[in-house]
């Protein structure tokens, strides 16, 4: 029975843990901005971006398909369509092609003997259809070509070097287009040729890509792969395998936070006890009130405040640093501080909760002590809610705090992680974000085990 | 049996009870003032936001002046004085930079509001829908909507919400996907639990009975019916995006050039070792008053609806 429980639940974590790692993935692959230009700066060329697309593997798709992304065309459409600058530019990144053609100037490297997409967001101002040509020498036009309507374009087809690849008629409205195309053996620098028959072409957005064959060498599955070898990339900022950033921080964010969560645990419950312990008195609403203020005081202020008046006036404790124990008082007490407030709040509700129940009224009836109703009866029926509590929190120990720690210097993961999402370094919040989040998985299912196995009306659930 | 109790006491009823529970208690009444005043501040705040934007000037609260530095409130000023032109000029000080501190709070309230509804515009109806959805259709809806929010809820709250913000980049945008994207999951999970504790109440099954479609019954029926929840979400989230505004402003990945309040923080931060306690200590009451009267509020709010809400 036990072993069932243990089991369903295990399993219902799965699309859990699935779900942290795509959430985690599309947040940090799918929607920030290139990782090479942020790497590689605002003055990098083209042809280094892709380099270093290639080599992290920023080209590849996704999470499925065979299009790897290039450069190519990149800002071509707006600014580089006629190099004399004679591109007619209906609206912001919609240029028109007129009849006959169009010569792009790629400034960029097409493999040959490679397989391609040319996708274009197109319209037609007079249902024009288009051919494409690739083609090699800046497309020096050669003998005219009919394409078998009787139409004759200035483009030779016929040299083994170019190949002509029709679009279909194009629609009114802007429609994706996607042309493949294979570039020749043997040559390497190509410029494509758009030809336009009857009328205009409006292109708002063109891009090449490399087309290959195997559908599921994409970037999520590349990165589960890593995953499963416990390889969470390379800070960009050190050049340091991020596990052992890791490794190192996890003890400090241990020291500073265990104490933070022990002591503030037994203080919000010794404060709930004595609410419950005065529920219709002043003190009570005394204490919830101080409870309300204290939480409503920001975190920051808090700290900024703590550290001018203890450390800087008085002097009591150091500012800043991570030497000795004496270091961590302050921001012991300071955390503690701040999630009193909120602790305090919800255990009283707990303590509320069990003493409105009959077993403390025959308690008092016994004529018990209120020390020992509320210390041996109350205390231990509120234990379940007051566990649960805390083991949400429980990942934070490992994952820190992250003002306390970067405000106290304290070389703990919360620290690491403000100073890794200050300079943009994504492989570390990323890396943080994720054993966060999985700790929390974790601990979820590991204490819904323990009161399974304390108590069996649990596994029945 | 008290959600039929609710239902059968009449038009605005249950509303206007809850109105006088709230304005009855002196303290209650303090703060539903105290939110009144920074919600006026806040607009006066963004009319002069306005006008300076569309008459393309520097703002007053933004203008440099450096003769001007390092000015104590006015009363301060005033004790030392007795000029009564020292006390309304700068009342509450200037920074390092000249500019007055009245003038930025007042925006920075216009910021904290704009952060608190954008958010909750994004978070609500996010939270309502797929709670709704879930708690009402149940089986695989459900099970979507529960593996949804659990995902999103073993994210590492704070850290989480940063993340959002730096991979959308700086600016306010960021903050507002950041917190909306995170918060609806609390909304989510208390509007299912309502929606599953009404789906099988006499009313809804007479509605289905009359033939009505599951949508109409969820839209028409069950949501009026739980509209206190809403609110209560409402006024208990609101203090909590200002809160974090102010934190990721602080670390200077939200408000850019615009004095938020978690800017003013930062900025006042340092100059209190130089002795301008002014900046800080105004900025930090304003934030903690706002913050601490919809806490009160919110408490009391719920208190006066539904006492089980209590969590």
């Amino acid at each position: 029975m036990l072993l069932h429980y243990v089991i369903r639940r295990t399993l219902q974590m799965i699309p859990i843990v699935f779900g942290v790692i795509v959430l985690t993935f599309v947040l940090f692959h799918a929607v920030g901005g290139s990782p090479a230009s942020m790497a590689l700066g605002k003055n990098a060329t083209v042809r280094s971006l892709e380099e270093y697309d290639r080599q992290h593997g920023y080209d590849r798709p996704l999470f499925w398909g065979t299009l790897l992304k290039t450069r190519a065309l990149k800002g071509w459409v707006t600014s580089e369509f006629y190099p004399d600058g004679g591109a007619p530019v209906l609206e912001p990144g919609v240029t028109r092609v007129d009849s006959f053609c169009a010569d792009v100037d790629l400034h960029y490297l097409l493999k040959p003997d490679t397989d391609y997409v040319l996708r274009m967001v197109v319209r037609s101002t007079n249902g024009a259809s288009a051919a494409l040509m690739v083609c090699q020498n800046n497309g020096v036009p050669g003998e005219p070509h009919d394409f078998g309507d009787g139409s004759a374009q200035w483009y030779t087809v016929s040299d083994p070097d170019y190949a002509a690849y029709p679009l279909p008629p194009l629609s009114a409205q802007f429609r994706r287009e996607d042309v493949a195309f294979h570039t020749a053996p043997e040559t390497d620098e190509r410029d494509l040729l758009l030809i336009v028959k009857e009328g205009a072409a409006d292109i708002r957005e063109a891009v090449i890509f490399e087309k290959t064959s195997d559908p599921w060498n994409s970037q999520f599955l590349s990165y589960l792969k890593r995953l499963s070898r416990f390889d969470l990339g390379v800070s960009s900022d050190t050049q340091e395998r991020v596990t052992s950033i890791l490794k190192r921080g996890a003890w400090p964010s241990l020291v500073l936070n265990v104490p933070i969560l022990v002591g503030g645990t037994l203080l919000a419950v010794l404060m709930a006890l004595l609410c419950a312990w005065r529920r219709d008195h002043a003190m009570d609403r005394i204490m919830v009130l101080a409870a309300t203020v204290l939480m409503s005081v920001n975190y920051i202020v808090w700290i900024v405040a703590g550290q001018y008046f203890f450390a800087y006036r008085l002097g009591w404790f150091p500012i800043w640093g991570f030497e000795s124990w004496r270091y961590l008082l302050l921001p012991v007490f300071i955390g503690i501080a701040t999630g009193l407030g909120r602790d305090v709040r919800f255990y009283r509700t707990v303590m509320l909760e069990e003493v409105a129940k009959d077993y403390v009224k025959t308690a008092e009836a016994k004529g018990l002590g209120a020390g020992r109703i509320l210390f041996r009866h109350v205390l231990k029926n509120a234990l379940p809610p007051i566990i649960t509590n805390v083991s949400l929190s429980l990942p934070f120990l490992f994952t820190g705090s992250l003002l306390l720690e970067s405000f106290f210097g304290i070389p703990g993961l919360g620290g690491l992680s403000v100073n890794a999402i200050n300079s943009s370094d994504m492989a570390v919040v990323q890396a943080v974000v994720l054993i966060g989040a999985l700790l929390y998985v974790v601990i979820n299912l590991l204490t819904d085990v323990c009161y399974a196995l304390v108590d069996p009306r649990v596994r029945l659930r | 049996m008290e959600e039929q109790d609710i239902t059968t006491e009449g038009e605005g009823g249950v509303w206007r009870q809850a109105a006088l529970a709230l304005w009855s208690r002196p303290m209650i009444r303090a703060c539903l003032i105290i939110m009144l005043l920074f919600s006026l501040l806040a607009g006066y705040g963004e009319a002069v936001y306005q006008y300076y934007r569309h008459t393309d000037q520097t703002p007053t609260y933004q203008q440099l002046n450096l003769r001007e530095r390092y000015q104590p409130p006015g009363f301060v000023r005033f004790y030392s004085t007795r000029s009564a032109a020292d006390l309304f000029r700068h009342p509450l000080g200037t920074d390092n930079l000249g500019r007055d501190v009245a003038l930025r709070i007042v925006q920075g309230a216009r910021i904290a509001f704009q952060v608190g509804v954008v958010t909750s515009l994004i978070a609500i109806p996010l939270g309502v829908l797929l709670g709704c959805l879930g708690g009402y259709f149940g089986g695989r809806t459900d099970a979507l909507v529960v593996w949804l929010y659990s995902t999103v809820a073993s994210m590492p709250g704070l850290l989480f919400i940063l993340a959002i913000s730096v991979v959308v980049g700086k600016g306010l945008t960021g903050v507002y996907l950041g917190i909306g994207l995170t918060t609806w999951v609390g909304v989510c999970r208390l509007i299912r639990g309502e929606v599953i504790k009404h789906r099988d109440l006499p009313y809804v099954q007479a509605a289905r009975v009359m033939g009505h479609g599951p949508f109409y019954i969820l839209f028409r029926h069950i949501l009026p019916n739980i509209a206190h929840v809403i609110i209560i979400v409402f006024s208990l989230r609101f203090p909590a995006a200002i809160s974090t505004e102010v934190f990721i402003s602080f670390l200077g990945l939200g408000a850019q050039n615009e004095p938020s309040w978690g800017i003013m923080i930062n900025n006042a931060r340092l100059r209190l070792w130089q002795g301008m306690w002014w900046e800080l200590t105004f900025v930090t009451l304003a934030l903690f008053l706002l913050v601490l009267s919809f806490n009160l509020a919110g408490d009391a709010l719920r208190d006066a609806f539904d006492p089980r809400l209590r969590k």
